[in-house]
């Protein structure tokens, strides 16, 4: 740092502020970015965050570029944290709040690293390594936490780390000197850093464009959960919905309810219709009886994430895990270990419902009220194909205390109260879990303990008198939700923008507590999540739920109900023994703002119902008269698959048929011999069906099938070729494998690194090894002895001699030869003649010259001893050194 | 060793037996002498700076007839300056012969073959431009008359650091008259020791000193020195150093071609003082400071200190970084 006058150091400063520390909050600013985008923990307002990691950098830069001791200025730090405490003290409300809560504890660790830094800028002068790869890790860290994570992204967040890593770089040289404020030569830096940002943005772009072809084929590896693969704008521009925050995730096969929840700031909806079901489910009178369709369990809470997620370790999970995609028309799975996984027996019925997806939902999993044990695929009605592209039959073992009456919270409505009151009378039944298995019990009721979740349960704790029987603690916590304040208005309210109110992120936990002892506004993970602890803090075996509310009833259709994203919705399920798992909502309405019941969007009728399912190969086709013979051993008759013993072959006669290929109407010329299909006839009065006889085997009856089988719908199944064509735009596949975890982005970030820390050793061997080469090629002596003087002059570099602003010869007299005594200078004499004084060999130098080239090996090895002298080749630092010496005469250099 | 090389080695150590634990000035002085060229020192009083033009003076023999010094050596004169000096004290005035009812010019000091101007800037800057019209046409104007001095007329002149009230700074035009300035300094505390031991008798006017060359060797050294071979890249290099101290933002005036000229010749001179007939680039290094830091004006005192070394560096390591010819 130049040592100049008061007003000279301080202009000096100023510069220094600008092309320094401004573009360091710069980076700082975007990479807190990254990491607010990616943990929701952070969460306090990024402006905020900012602001406290410049103030930081600035002050420690400029402190310790007037020289500051580290020492001195830890004791300030020390004292200014001590008089804040203090005044902290005295002061109670808002400071007390903020100095208590994470917000302190998030911005004076910012405060720290923007001081760390400022430190380092100002004292080391490659600190910009330093800060390029903290930053660069951060970042690294931030992005692998990405859900849709492919290789542009990847790029795109790293982009501005390695932008200010190279421009650093490209500073570094200037920063050690003055910098002068020559007008002429500060628009001649302005415009070299413009081109340089230029450059390198250009830089990019190319890359990314040829890479395309690859980043294609890297984000087929990278792309976790399903996520969108293929970046075609049509898809992307279709529709803006992102719940990134909410309950759903975006995928080629619709959306999604998550895997794992946690709770977030805010949470956005749609307003797309998801779904529409048929419930078979009344009451006694007639009238339609809603119940909450599930969709997955989180019953495990991860402390380190802080999320809710699924689990495959769980004592009996009544949850059905088949794809509907998989399975064949009309073809049907049943399990019904659910009815015993789902550990009820009373007040237990069967419940059929039938459902139909639109193509915005994610069709992989199923839908249905609780412990669906069996799925029947089934078409969709013609006119709603448009609208709803899959559509299976399911068969519930439903508790009848899920009735939805029961379950939904009593703040939409006072008068479920009575009604709710019986659901609870009769569970009042249950006095403890002493008879519950104790694996199970345990898993139910686990959940983190200390700081936060301690005072959760502490609050839990207070709401109930001991001995309350579980289904009391159950009132207990949806009561303290639906207290009211001494206005009477509710103290917790209904938000899609939980937190937002002064700060967007925090952890999941935190934001919980702030819920609960501050804010007391949430959206239904907030709810369900925190009854979950209370319960389980009170020994409740419960467990997080996600589906959709039943909520819009058709008038037309009795007992269809819709679905659109904005029912989408996360609840508690508790285990009573005998009567299973019981839904409870403890979510509070939105009293303020009652959205507009949704258009009925039900289909008017039921679809046909079949007599006949055939399974089966078509033989011959006749285009002509839309007619064709199907070879076949499986079939469905009346609802009952069967497998036969040898296989048939039946003439079908097509003419009045609808013929699809891919759930997508197709016409009948579409049918090749050969393809698969499935061939379904409906039930109909004038087709003469014969009916099942029992105690007749199913060969013989298809005997009795009429000949030509009339198909009322023709399935051809989708060829294998074409599936792949699909498979690569789309990912059909379950997530959970192919999402990559930060560890291993980091790891695989890490062997690249390594390979290139091994190569950046290597270098300087490498270097030496060209020079001896090159010595041992050389034609006559004049180059040898240029090639020997290289060669010595890194070697003798490398052994610790480092010349610095002397020239060779005194280089070779004051440092070299009193130490290796290796005759350099008789060298140098020699070749110093035969560079200047264009002079040709003369007697003896020839000798010299060799006596030397053998003399460098031998005196450095004398001096040091092998090992050492082998050591010194890997000191890449002294290397570099020799390529760019750090002497500061090189004036020209810092010219740019 | 050539006999020039074996002549020099002769003159300079004959010198440090004299002027003891200075050989790099001796040598500076040696070579401003070579390149026919003349010399400041700027000193504190005390540091050697008579003794070393008298001992130069006294080392050579056979001087021109016209001007034989007493002891047989080349003519030494020594100039005290002072603020009252006139030039016609320096160069002589004509006055009347009796005798021969005529004008006749009677010769001042110039007229010798060293000369020690000593305290230059005390004198007026009249005298101080006599002087260096003398320095630089090798020649004196006196009324109408014109005189030819001595091809080997060599000016050792002297300033001081301290004292500079009542003084006439040499303008920036007149010091790159000079070929070199350069300082002496102290001596260390061995060489201080020595020489109060055994050297107590130096200035007495008794010299010891012998006399190792003769005026035509000397004369024969001044031809040898520009027979020197200065490399085209040594070359390239001088101009680049040259043009740079023109551009760098600290140095307020840089140094003229005529400034480059001199530090060609003196490199030239400074090479054959150091045995070798071609130049290298220790030889830049070693001379740009004495050479060109009193023709450069800078800005402020730290660049005074730094810039021109910089300079100097950047091009040295540009030459050290050079192979042979033709050869990477």
């Amino acid at each position: 740092m130049a040592v100049g006058s008061k007003s000279d150091r301080l202009q000096q400063l100023l510069i220094r502020l600008a092309v320094v520390v401004l573009p360091t909050i710069v980076i700082g600013y975007i990479t807190l970015r990254f990491l607010n985008f990616s943990y929701t923990s952070l969460n306090t307002g990024l402006f905020s965050q900012t602001i406290y990691f410049s103030l930081g950098l600035v002050a420690a830069y400029v402190l310790y570029y007037y020289g500051a001791r580290w020492v001195v200025t830890f004791f300030l730090l020390w004292i200014a944290y001590w008089l804040f405490e203090k005044v902290i003290n005295r002061l109670p409300g808002e400071f007390d709040v903020f100095y208590t809560t994470a917000r302190f504890q998030l911005y004076s660790t910012l405060f720290i690293f923007g001081w760390v830094f400022g430190f380092l800028l100002v004292r080391i002068k490659w600190a910009y390594i330093i800060l390029f790869a903290v930053l660069s890790i951060v970042t690294l860290v931030s992005i692998s936490d990405t859900i849709d994570l492919s290789l542009s992204y990847i790029l795109i967040h790293i982009f501005p780390v390695t932008v200010y890593g190279l421009y650093m770089y490209f500073l570094s040289p200037l920063l050690a000197e003055r910098i002068e404020l020559d007008k002429k030569k500060s628009v001649k830096f302005l415009l070299r850093v413009v081109l340089f940002v230029v450059l390198v943005m250009l830089a990019f772009v190319i890359a990314e464009s040829l890479l395309k072809g690859n980043v294609k084929a890297v984000e087929k590896e990278l792309a976790a959960r399903g996520a969108k693969g293929d970046k075609d704008g049509s898809q992307k521009d279709k529709d803006n919905y992102d719940d990134r925050d909410g309950l759903m995730d975006k995928t080629d096969d619709g959306y999604r309810l998550k895997d794992t929840m946690r709770v977030t700031s805010k949470m956005s909806q749609s307003d797309k219709l998801m779904f529409c079901s048929k419930l078979d489910n009344y009451f006694p009178d007639g009238s339609p009886a809603p119940i909450y369709f599930v969709y997955h369990y989180l019953t495990r809470y991860d402390p380190v994430k802080e999320t809710f997620t699924r689990d495959i370790n769980v004592p009996s999970l009544d949850e059905i895990t088949v794809d509907p995609t998989a399975l064949p028309m009309y073809y049907s799975y049943t399990d019904t270990s659910m009815i015993r996984k789902s550990m009820a027996s009373k007040l237990r019925k069967v419940v059929e419902a039938q459902v139909y997806l639109s193509e915005n939902t994610w069709k992989h999993s199923v839908l249905g009220p609780a412990s669906v044990f069996s799925i029947q695929t089934i078409p969709v009605e013609k006119d709603f194909q448009k609208t709803f592209i899959q559509g299976y039959k399911i068969v519930s073992f439903t508790s009848e205390l899920n009735n939805a009456y029961f379950v939904y919270n009593i703040s939409a409505s006072p008068t479920l109260e009575p009604l709710q009151e019986q659901r609870h009378d009769e569970l009042r039944s249950v006095k403890s879990y002493e008879k519950t298995n104790q694996e199970f019990l345990d898993y139910y009721t686990k959940m983190p303990t200390g700081g936060i979740y301690d005072s959760i349960a502490k609050l839990a704790f207070s709401l109930t008198p001991k001995g309350s029987k579980p289904v009391d603690k159950v009132i207990a916590v949806r009561d303290f939700f639906l207290k009211r304040n001494e206005n009477g208005k509710r103290i917790f309210r209904y938000t899609l923008k939980a937190g937002a109110v002064d700060d967007p992120n925090i952890p999941s936990s935190k934001m919980l507590y702030n819920f609960l002892f501050k804010t007391h506004a949430g959206y239904c993970t907030y709810y369900a999540g925190a009854s979950l602890f209370m319960l389980r803090a009170l020994g409740v075996p419960t467990r997080f739920t996600t589906g959709f509310a039943t909520i819009n009833r058709s008038d037309k259709n009795k007992g269809w109900y819709w679905f659109y994203a904005s029912q989408a919705h996360a609840w508690t399920q508790v285990y009573f023994p005998g009567y299973g798992w019981l839904d409870f909502d403890m979510t509070i309405g939105n009293e303020d703002q009652q959205s507009a019941p949704k258009p009925d969007g039900t289909p008017p009728l039921p679809p046909p119902e079949p007599w006949l399912v055939i399974n089966g190969k078509a033989e011959n086709v006749n285009n002509s008269s839309k007619s064709l013979t199907v070879s076949f051993d499986q079939l469905i008759y009346f609802n009952t698959p069967h497998q036969m013993s040898r296989s048939f072959t039946r003439p079908v006669d097509a003419s009045l048929c609808r013929v699809l290929y891919d759930k997508r109407d197709t016409t009948f010329a579409a049918i090749q011999p050969g393809d698969s299909m499935i061939i379904v006839s409906y039930k109909d009065e004038a087709k003469k069906i014969p009916t099942p006889r029992a105690g007749v085997s199913i060969e013989n009856q298809v005997n009795n099938f009429p000949s030509p089988i009339i198909a009322d719908e023709i399935h051809i199944r989708v060829k294998e070729k074409d599936k792949k064509k699909e498979g690569a735009g789309k990912k059909a596949k379950p997530a959970e494998e192919k999402k990559m975890s930060w560890q291993e982005i980091i790891w695989l970030a890490g062997k690249v690194l390594i390979g290139l820390l091994i190569f950046v050793l290597l270098l300087p061997v490498l270097y030496l090894l060209y020079c001896l080469l090159r010595i041992s090629m050389a034609g006559n002596s004049t180059t040898k002895a240029n090639h020997v003087y290289r060669a010595a002059l890194y070697r003798f570099h490398m052994a610790g001699l480092e010349r610095e602003d002397e020239t060779p010869l005194e280089y070779a007299q004051d440092k070299v030869d009193p130490t290796l005594s290796a005759g350099f200078e008789e060298f140098m004499r020699v070749y110093l003649r035969l560079k200047y004084a264009n002079g040709n060999l003369r007697d003896g130098d020839v000798e010299t010259i060799n006596r030397f080239a053998k003399n460098i090996g031998s005196s450095i090895r004398k001096k040091m001893g092998i090992p050492k002298m082998i050591l010194n080749y890997f000191n890449v630092l002294r290397a570099s050194r020799y390529i760019q010496p750090t002497s500061k005469t090189d004036y020209e250099n810092q010219l740019l | 060793m050539t006999t020039n090389a074996t002549k020099l080695k002769a003159l300079t150590e004959n010198i440090e037996t004299i002027i003891r634990g200075k050989p790099q000035e001796v040598k500076y002085v040696v070579t401003a002498l070579l390149a026919r060229g003349h010399i400041l020192l700027e000193d504190n009083p005390g540091a050697g700076k008579t003794v070393l033009a008298k001992t130069l003076a006294q080392s050579i023999s056979e001087g021109s007839v016209e001007f034989q010094s007493t002891n047989g050596g080349v003519a030494f004169k020594r100039i005290q300056f002072t603020p009252d000096l006139l030039p016609m004290d320096l160069i002589g005035s004509h006055i009347f012969d009796e005798s021969k009812k005529d004008f006749v010019f009677k010769k001042g000091p110039l007229f010798t073959h060293v000369l020690l101007a000593d305290e230059i800037n005390r004198a007026s800057p009249k005298v101080q431009s006599a002087l260096l019209e003398c320095m630089a046409e090798n020649q004196i104007s006196s009324g109408d008359a014109t005189f030819q001095l001595d091809p080997f007329f060599f000016t050792i002149a002297t300033q001081n650091p301290i004292e500079m009230e009542g003084t006439y700074p040499l303008p920036a035009a007149q010091l790159d008259r000079f070929y070199m300035k350069i300082s002496f300094g102290y001596v260390s505390e061995e060489v201080e020791f020595d020489i109060y031991t055994n050297y107590l008798t130096i200035g007495n006017g008794k010299s010891t000193v012998k006399q190792v060359l003769t005026y035509s060797d000397i004369i024969h050294l001044q031809q040898e020195a520009e027979n020197v071979y200065v490399h085209p890249e040594i070359i390239k290099g001088v101009v680049r150093l040259v043009q740079s101290t023109r551009h760098h933002p600290e140095i307020a005036l840089g140094c003229s071609t005529r400034g480059g000229i001199t530090f060609i010749k003196c490199l030239k001179a400074w090479a054959l003082v150091n045995q070798r007939d071609y130049v290298i680039e220790d030889d830049m290094r070693a001379l740009a400071q004495p050479v060109m830091h009193h023709r450069l004006i800078f800005r402020n005192r730290e660049a005074s200190r730094t810039a021109l070394q910089q300079l100097v560096d950047a091009e040295v390591n540009k030459l050290a970084k050079l192979g042979i010819q033709g050869k990477k």
